[in-house]
């Protein structure tokens, strides 16, 4: 099974990503690109994925579009707007059944590469700008993303937690920009940023499933030929590697549940060689229904139905959720701080270490199985120093020792608590 | 004796085993080449809405409380000899489960000690352990759980719709219970429930992956104790054709509206045949997919977004076409909803829309056997529903227009639907 990474480097920041893996019967392809997240672009570079997936010059409205794509056995084009430490990446992908399965020879593959660069670039412009109508279409609907994500109160806290204790960080931005922003915006605006981020962002192509990896990558080696790119906009992320003090705060809502979420520093991030051994103490802490939050909070206390611990080592933090009754929120709080210390006075058994690392491996894994896993995995290393395939995480999950697990707890402090108050 | 049986698709280029196996337990094994992951799940065809049962041998009939279903999914996970949890953390398979209207399923995925996982499984369902303090336990986090849901807009559109259209069927009551119902939960009714329905003759395991038919018989016969034929039969009330409420409301604490439009249908206890669920499939795909003349009108209008879907929503005794999404103006998207559906009802579906439907349903047909997860769901929905896998794309390349267009006539009736939508706080103060 060859699920090694094959790297062209298209041109200066640009690079186009393979694994050629015949198990499946979909192939997918992504273009992901990667900007400073800036309280200034935030909302201009989150529309340019929802705008670009929509249309194009030869597709010029979205239902056209659509036709084209049941036409091509139902694939699918995705977009997504994330947040990588203090980077802002944009995504536009297509997911499409390999030309194996296909009833006629309808060239499924290379027509869905083709129709891929169609939507990053060659957009459907009027009078040299994009379209008037899609870009409110589009205004309209990134408002309504960012007003649903105060519908989901598990979600909402737990954003709301990161903006608070991120605050003065460009981390604490959110992913769409504000509102306001959104609303404001113009298509020169948007024009400008499109063009910016095809000359300034870095990009990275993922191409996986059974694909012609040379062909796939001359279609994007064509389409770059005529972006003049500039420096690559520099993708830094500032750690804040402990907390001096918690701060905490409170919402009061109508609402039936409270929700509990507490924001830790890890102090090891990116590609310290910590990283490693914080995953596997934020695991023991509270990833799994073995860890020392689900057998104590939820099934020992029962004050609750969700209490889990997630660490993301591209910003240094651990974010801890629960909801809980309001009566309860400070014996909760309690208990969450109290089995954190536990693991850094070594309260663990080492079966208990055991079970969590070999939780890591088997979900590291799997996701070896899933192509969208893959992609992922991948993505989600492109700023570090050294690329793992999932054996690699594999072999250094389990060489991570008890020792290394109680410096790793040792190094984490408390930052913020957020509780969300029932009325 | 074992019976074996190989499943072939020429098309697909793919195979899956069917056994069934002497203890009556039925089995289905997909094995994928060059996978290191495999995804076993056991279901029992029992959820939320069997409340009311009783035996062909007995007169008398059995209440329990509305959630006791997924109370004993929570509770089976214990036995006697420890938890189950703690049992999966000794082979490092990530475990789980849950519980619908009409099935309770247990799973798990694992890349390594395969066969120790599959003994896990097949034990936890073989060993309820109730007691006074283990049930009383789970109290507070299933309460939790219940009071988790209340606050989530997205599951309670889909409860108001469901009360909106049924005014018997226990359908419209929520998976988990209430506060209330299941403070009458006790281990008496637990047992009764368990020993009435996680009968193997009622029951079905689905594994796909890195496995093999052999492996899973192995094991099969090793911890598999032989059910008595005898699963009681769930008494459900009458239920009218005509819905109850033509519109629902709730306010909640959001910014976002959204809706769910219910065009409630005639339903039997027994599931729809393939065929029937294929022609749904392409009715509903050309009404309200991405290509439809509807879609673009609501986007148009700017009705709806990203979050607009439809699903064919049955089980025994209910059924009913229902299309969702956020919208800031939910009433409005059901008028042009209702009005193009009675256009259609005219018109009928054209040759051009219904070729391109076909083709898309196919490729997300072939898509979905890619992952070991997708395939063991899958085929344990199917076979709860007498329908089968392969089945599935053999019968849409051999749908007609007629047979869709003949189809159509009898489903989406817009004099008997029902909305359901979910609004602001804000919104109530400002009236």
């Amino acid at each position: 099974m060859n699920k090694n990474l094959i790297s062209h480097r298209i041109c200066d920041g640009v690079n186009f990503n393979a694994i050629k893996d015949t198990r499946f019967k979909t192939e997918r392809i992504s273009v992901n690109m990667f900007l400073p997240l800036d309280e200034k672009t935030a909302a201009k570079n989150a529309i340019l994925p929802f705008l670009l997936s929509k249309s194009c010059k030869k597709y010029p409205d979205l239902t056209k579009l659509n036709r084209r794509l049941s036409e091509l056995y139902g694939a699918t084009i995705h977009c997504d707007v994330s947040k990588i430490g203090d980077v802002q990446a944009l995504t536009i992908s297509g997911i499409f059944l390999d030309d194996r399965y296909a009833l006629e020879d309808d060239k499924v593959s290379e027509n869905m590469t083709k129709l891929i660069c169609d939507l990053i670039f060659e957009p459907l412009l009027v009078d040299g700008t994009f379209s008037k109508y899609n870009i409110e279409q589009e205004k309209r609907q990134l408002v309504e993303l960012i007003d649903s994500e105060y519908n989901d109160k598990r979600v909402f806290a737990k954003l709301r937690c990161e903006q608070l204790m991120c605050k003065n960080e460009r981390f604490g931005i959110s992913r769409f920009g504000k509102r306001e922003e959104v609303l404001a915006l113009t298509p020169e605006v948007v024009y400008s940023a499109w063009q910016n981020a095809l000359e300034t962002a870095k990009i990275e192509i993922m191409a996986l499933g059974d694909i012609n990896i040379d062909a796939t990558a001359e279609v994007f080696r064509q389409a770059f030929l005529n972006v003049k790119r500039k420096n690559v906009a520099d993708c830094e992320t500032e750690i804040v590697k402990s907390a001096d003090k918690v701060s905490e705060y409170k919402d009061i809502m109508d609402v039936s549940q409270s929700k509990l979420v507490l924001g830790f520093r890890t102090k090891f991030a990116q590609n310290d060689k910590e990283v490693m051994a914080t995953r596997v103490m934020a695991a023991l802490y509270g990833a799994t229904p073995n860890s020392k939050l689900f057998l104590n909070v939820r099934e020992k206390l029962s004050l609750c139905y969700y209490c889990s611990a997630r660490y993301d080592k591209s910003k240094g933090i651990m974010m801890v959720q629960s909801g809980v009754e309001k009566e309860n929120i400070e014996k909760a709080k309690l208990e969450i701080i109290k089995q954190l210390e536990e693991i850094k006075k070594g309260n663990f058994q080492d079966s208990e270490l055991e079970a969590i690392k070999k939780s890591l491996c088997n979900s590291f894994r799997t996701i070896g199985d899933l192509l969208s896993g893959l992609e992922n995995l991948y993505l989600s290393q492109v700023f570090d120093d050294e690329l793992f395939t999932p054996e690699q995480y594999v072999e250094r999950i389990n060489a991570v020792t008890k020792e290394q697990v109680i410096d790793a707890a040792k190094a984490t402090t408390l930052d913020t608590v957020y509780e969300l108050v029932s009325k | 004796m074992n019976n074996l049986k190989e499943i072939k698709n020429e098309r697909i280029g793919d195979k899956y085993f069917e056994i069934d196996h002497s203890s009556g337990l039925k089995i289905y094994v997909y094995p994928q080449k060059g996978r290191s992951s495999t995804y076993a799940v056991i279901g029992t065809k029992y959820g939320a809405i069997n409340t009311k049962f009783k035996y062909k041998d007995s007169e008398e009939i059995i209440t329990v409380p509305d959630g006791i279903a997924h109370y004993l999914e929570h509770k089976l996970f214990e036995s006697e000899d420890g938890d189950a949890f703690s049992k999966y953390a000794k082979t490092g398979a990530s475990a789980n489960a849950y519980t619908s209207f009409d099935t309770t399923c247990y799973l798990f995925s694992c890349t390594e000690n395969f066969e120790e996982s599959l003994r896990i499984l097949l034990g936890l369902i073989q060993s309820p352990y109730f007691t006074d303090e283990n049930v009383q336990k789970e109290r507070g986090i299933i309460g939790q759980e219940i009071k988790m849901y209340e606050d989530e807009p997205s599951w309670k559109v889909m409860f108001n719709l469901l009360g909106a259209m049924y005014k018997n069927h226990p359908v419209k009551v929520d998976i988990a219970g209430t506060i209330e119902s299941i403070s009458h939960i006790n281990p008496e009714n637990l047992y009764e429930c368990y020993n009435a329905f996680y009968n193997l003759n009622n029951m079905v395991l689905c594994v796909a992956g890195n496995v093999n038919p052999e492996q899973i018989i192995k094991i099969a016969d090793q911890c598999l104790k032989p059910s008595e034929k005898r699963v009681p039969e769930t008494i459900f009330p009458d239920e009218p054709y005509e819905i109850v409420k033509e519109r629902v409301e709730q306010h909640f604490e959001i910014n976002m509206p959204s809706f769910q439009l219910g065009f409630k249908e005639k339903a039997s206890t027994k599931k729809l045949t393939a065929k029937q669920i294929c022609e749904t499939d392409i009715i509903l795909n050309t009404i309200a997919s991405g290509s439809s003349k509807l879609y673009k009108k609501l986007l148009d209008e700017n009705l709806i977004n990203d979050t607009f879907g439809y699903e064919y929503f049955e089980g025994t005794g209910y059924a009913a076409v229902i299309f969702s999404g956020e919208s800031k103006d939910p009433d409005k998207a059901a008028e042009i909803i209702k009005e193009y559906v009675k256009e259609l009802h005219e018109t009928g579906i054209s040759n051009e829309d219904f070729e391109r439907a076909k083709k898309d349903i196919y490729g997300r047909n072939v898509s979905m056997l890619n992952s070991p997860e997708n395939i063991a769901n899958a085929m344990l929905s199917l076979y709860f529903a007498d329908r089968e896998l392969y089945n599935m794309v053999e019968c849409l390349a051999n749908t007609t227009l007629e047979d869709v267009n003949n189809r159509l006539k009898e489903q989406l009736d817009v004099s008997n639907c029902a909305l359901s939508v979910v609004l602001p706080i804000k919104d109530k103060e400002g009236k």
